[in-house]
This record gives C-alpha cells, structure tokens and sequence, in this order.
C-alpha cells in the first residue's frame, strides 16, 4: 500500500466515524395507537402552538436523584405524582416537576418517563425505551408536546400518538402514575424515595409560577380561565374541574371525582365494552379496568396494598390506564368523551 | 456622534443627575427581574447564597432569557441568578435611566430655545416598561386573570430588541436636542 492511499484511508476511517451518529433507538411504540384519536392528525399540527419558552426551554431532569422518606421536606397536602412499579416506589413532588415537566427515570430496570403538564394538570407515565424524552417548548390544548431525542417526533401527553415527525400516528406505551397529595403516598408507600431538588438546574422550587395546589389558588383554582386557545370547548363544568380520565379503543370517558367518591364503584358501558372504575380512598383516584365478564364489585369488599386492589373479582379484570385532569384539557382532546356525574343524573 | 457622547458625560458628572439615572437603573433592572421571575417569593428567611451551575451562564431558556447559575435566599424573596439576565436588565435600566433624566431636563429646558416640552424621552420609557414583563407575559396574565397570554407570547421575542431600539432612537432625539441647545442650560 503507498503512503498517500494509506493516508486516504485513514481519513476515510476517520470521517466516518465522523459523521456517525450514534443511533438512539425510538420509545416502544404502538401502531396503530391503542387510545382514541378524536381529531386529525392535521388537526392537531395545525393547533400547535408556541408556549413561550425554545426547545428544552424547560429541561426535562435526566440525571434525577432520589432520598429517603424520613428526609424529605414535604407537607402532607403538597401535591406529588407517585410510581410504584416492579415493587419499587418513587414519588416527584409537583413543585419540582412544574419546573421540569418531564424526568427521564429508571425504575426496576426499565427506562421510564414520568412527565406532568401544569396547564392541563395532568401526570402521565411513558415506556422510553433506549431514548429520552424532552419538553418542545410547544402546546396544543394547553397540553405540554413533548419530543423524542432519537427522531424528534412530537407527542401531546394526553394524546399519547406523535403528530409530527417519523412517528406520527403511532401510540406509546403507557404505565399508571398517581396524582395524589405527599401524605396519602407515604402512607400507602412508607418506603418510597422521594425526588431531591438537586436535578442540575437552579431554580425556585419553593414558589409555583402558575399558582398553589396546597391550598388551590391561581391559574389551578376550577373557575380560572385557560391561557391558550382550545381545539374544541365545552363548558359543562368550570375549566380546571378535575375529571377522571379513561381512554379504550372505543372512546373516551370522564368521570367527575364527585361520583367516583360517592360511588365507590362506577360501571360503564362504551359501545359494548363494559369498564369498571374502583375509589381508591387511600389515594383519593381511580383504578380503572376493562371488565369483559362483566362481574359485580362490591366497595366493601375491596382493600387496597402497596401493588393496588385486591379483593372478590379483581382477578377476572384488566388494568386500564387512567389518569386526572383538568375538564377543559380533556375535552378539548376528547370532544366526543363520554362523561358520567353520577346515578342520580339521566 | 461626539457632541451626543459630551452630553452624556455631562449628566453623568452632575451628582442629582447621576444619582438619578443610578436610581432608575437600579429599580427598572430589579422590576424586570422581577416580572421575568428571576426575583421571587419562597424565600425561608435568613441570607443564603449557592452557586452550583456556572457552566449554564450561557444556555439560553427562551427569548432573551437565560438559565440561572446560582441561588440567592434574601429573607422572603429568592434570586435565581443568571448573569446574562441580569446585564441585559442593567442595560435596559441605564438606558431607561439615561431616557428619563434627558426627558426630564429637555422639559425644564427654557422654552424659548426650542427644547421646552418634549415629551420624547418619556414616551420611549413606556417600551421599556412592557419588555419588562414580556419575556414571562402570560405568567403576568396568569396573575392578572386574563385570557390573551397565548395571543402575547407570539410576540414576546420581539418585545425586548423593539424596547431596547425604542429607548435608543428616544436617547438620541433627546440627546441631539440638548446638543443643539448645549451652553444654553
């Protein structure tokens, strides 16, 4: 080999290596999406709209770090969203989180995101698989469009489905997180590790920018307004009115907190598909269950653990995702959800 | 040029006038920290100061908005200083307090020069007032109750260089003014 083709060589080599990027695999994904899509695609692309700050503008927390129970500074009402899977639990505090939007976790060997939107009051889990997830900077219905750092598709979090990029119209895998107040998690979860404020980033965790939740003041009060123009509006109930939230194949359903507390146990049928949604009173939210059978849950015979509901039944039923959320957000996602208040209204 | 920069040196060099464009600085440069969020409640009393993220002095989180790279506890109000943040609030502090002084002494000019009256100076203050608030305008409109944040924050990036161009073109109509009348004062 002459010097100058060895030389050549060696360049090639090292260009290559170069302009090789190191491929990051996409988030576990479904296609088609297992949770209804009640507007276009287009649609969707079309509402988007800018929230203020760029790309990352919000960092999302990669590198979170965790304490134990006995040494976290937290009230018992301050709102946090809670996790427990493969028998281990974890809880980030929502006054960290409205900072951050998005952590990008571990959690019993699988890659996890746990992200949350203040504007909608929403706490969603995603599968992330072998890539993190992101806060764009955009929204549509004031929901928080987050982005994959593999392909850089866009995902609303309530919808779940990408709108934008080379993965549109495809679904990602979702786990359940809770919605609860600090004191309801840690005595369902005394072993729980708790979210630090040491995330990298400086900020003001002691003050929410949009409002309170520990009591309810500003932008999280029902009959504030919204900030952002919606796809679709309904004022049935007052913007921030907190619904619970199922999603099947068939359609939506909303339940107000109202009914499950009083009810305990709701049965709903969606289009021949029978759901049951089960009070948590621990916890103060719903299980929701795709219940084919049929079968009769009795409140009374219910009892809730660490790993969720158990009593007469349970067994024949499969776990649903479901999750909290402010009325307007929801509908405007979900125009054609079904919404239930109770027996006693037709 | 020289003439304008003259006059500058000069309201610089009178005490009461230095004082004044200090003192408007000084308080524009701590509203719009203030409005921008980067000054706020939450604080648990006491003085604390920790510096933990200088390698993010230069990450940008939005339209003329940068990442804090320290904390600062001063009793009920907490600081999360960004020294990008900080200068560019300075800068439009001086420039508000440059504008203001030059406005106030065309308007105490002596009519009879032509100076009397101008209402320049004053007017590019309003500007500079809004760039203020616009970098976190629908956090404003949050406290405010309002509805239009969305329709604002489209704007929100051309807000701060409009003010900052506004409060220019302000000084320096304030400023040939004063030259053409300079040694009349």
């Amino acid at each position: 080999m002459t010097p100058h083709i060895a030389r050549y060589s060696t360049l090639s080599i090292a260009l290559a290596m170069l302009f090789t990027q190191p491929t990051l695999a996409s988030p576990p994904g479904q296609h088609p999406p297992q949770v209804p899509v009640m507007h276009s695609i287009e649609a969707f692309r079309e509402a988007v709209r800018s929230g203020g700050p760029g790309k990352d503008g919000i960092p999302s927390i990669d590198r979170p770090r965790f304490q134990a129970a006995d040494q976290a500074t937290l009230s018992d009402g301050d709102k946090v969203i809670g996790v427990y899977h493969r028998g281990q639990a974890r809880v980030y505090p929502q006054r960290i989180l409205v900072w951050h939007e998005i952590v990008n976790d571990e959690l019993g060997g699988d890659a996890l995101s746990i992200t949350y939107c203040p504007l909608t009051g929403t706490a969603l889990g995603f599968k992330r698989g072998d890539t993190e997830f992101g806060v764009s900077g955009k929204l549509v219905n004031s929901n928080l469009v987050m982005y994959d750092r593999a392909t850089d598709s866009e995902w609303p979090q309530i919808l779940g489905v990408a709108i934008d990029g080379p993965l549109a119209n495809q679904g990602l895998e979702e786990f359940r997180v809770f919605w609860t107040t600090w004191g309801a998690w840690k005595a369902r979860h005394p072993e729980t590790e708790v979210l630090t404020e040491q995330t990298g980033f400086v900020r003001n965790y002691r003050r929410d920018p949009y409002g309170s939740y520990n009591p309810v003041t500003g932008y999280y009060a029902p009959d504030s307004r919204r900030l952002f123009p919606v796809m679709q509006r309904d004022d049935r109930f007052p913007p921030k009115t907190v619904v619970f939230g199922v999603r099947g194949p068939e359609g939506a359903l909303a339940i107000t907190r109202e009914s499950l507390r009083n009810e305990g146990v709701i049965d709903v049928v969606l289009d021949e598909r029978r759901y049951t949604i089960i009070h948590d009173p621990g916890l103060d939210t719903g299980w929701a269950f795709h219940n084919p059978e049929a079968v009769e849950i009795q409140a009374a015979e219910l009892t809730f653990t660490a790993a969720g509901v158990t009593g007469p039944g349970i067994a024949s039923l499969e776990a649903v995702n479901g999750f909290e959320a402010m009325w307007f957000a929801w509908a405007a996602f979900y125009p054609d959800t079904y919404l239930y208040e109770g027996q006693e209204v037709p | 040029m020289r003439p304008l920069a003259r006059i500058i040196l000069t309201m610089l060099a009178r005490p009461a006038m230095a004082l004044a464009i200090t003192g408007v600085m000084v308080l524009y440069t701590l509203l719009y920290l203030w409005l921008t969020g980067d000054i706020a409640g939450g604080g648990a009393g006491g003085w604390n100061a920790t510096f933990p993220a200088w390698e993010r002095a230069f990450q940008s989180r939005g339209p003329f908005q940068f990442e804090p790279v320290g904390l600062v506890s001063m009793g009920a109000l907490v600081w999360t200083f960004s020294p990008l943040n900080t200068v560019l609030a300075a800068t439009m502090g001086l420039l508000v307090g440059l504008n203001a002084v030059a406005g106030w002494w065309l308007w105490r000019s002596p009519r009879q020069c032509g100076l009397g009256g101008s209402s320049t100076g004053l007017l590019a203050l309003i500007p500079a007032f809004l760039a203020g608030g616009a970098c976190c305008a629908p956090l404003i409109l949050i406290w405010l109750g309002l509805p239009i944040a969305g329709a604002l924050v489209g704007v929100a990036p051309v807000l701060v260089p409009v003010a900052v161009l506004l409060l220019l073109l302000g000084l320096w109509f304030s400023l040939q003014r004063l030259a053409r009348g300079e040694g009349l004062t």
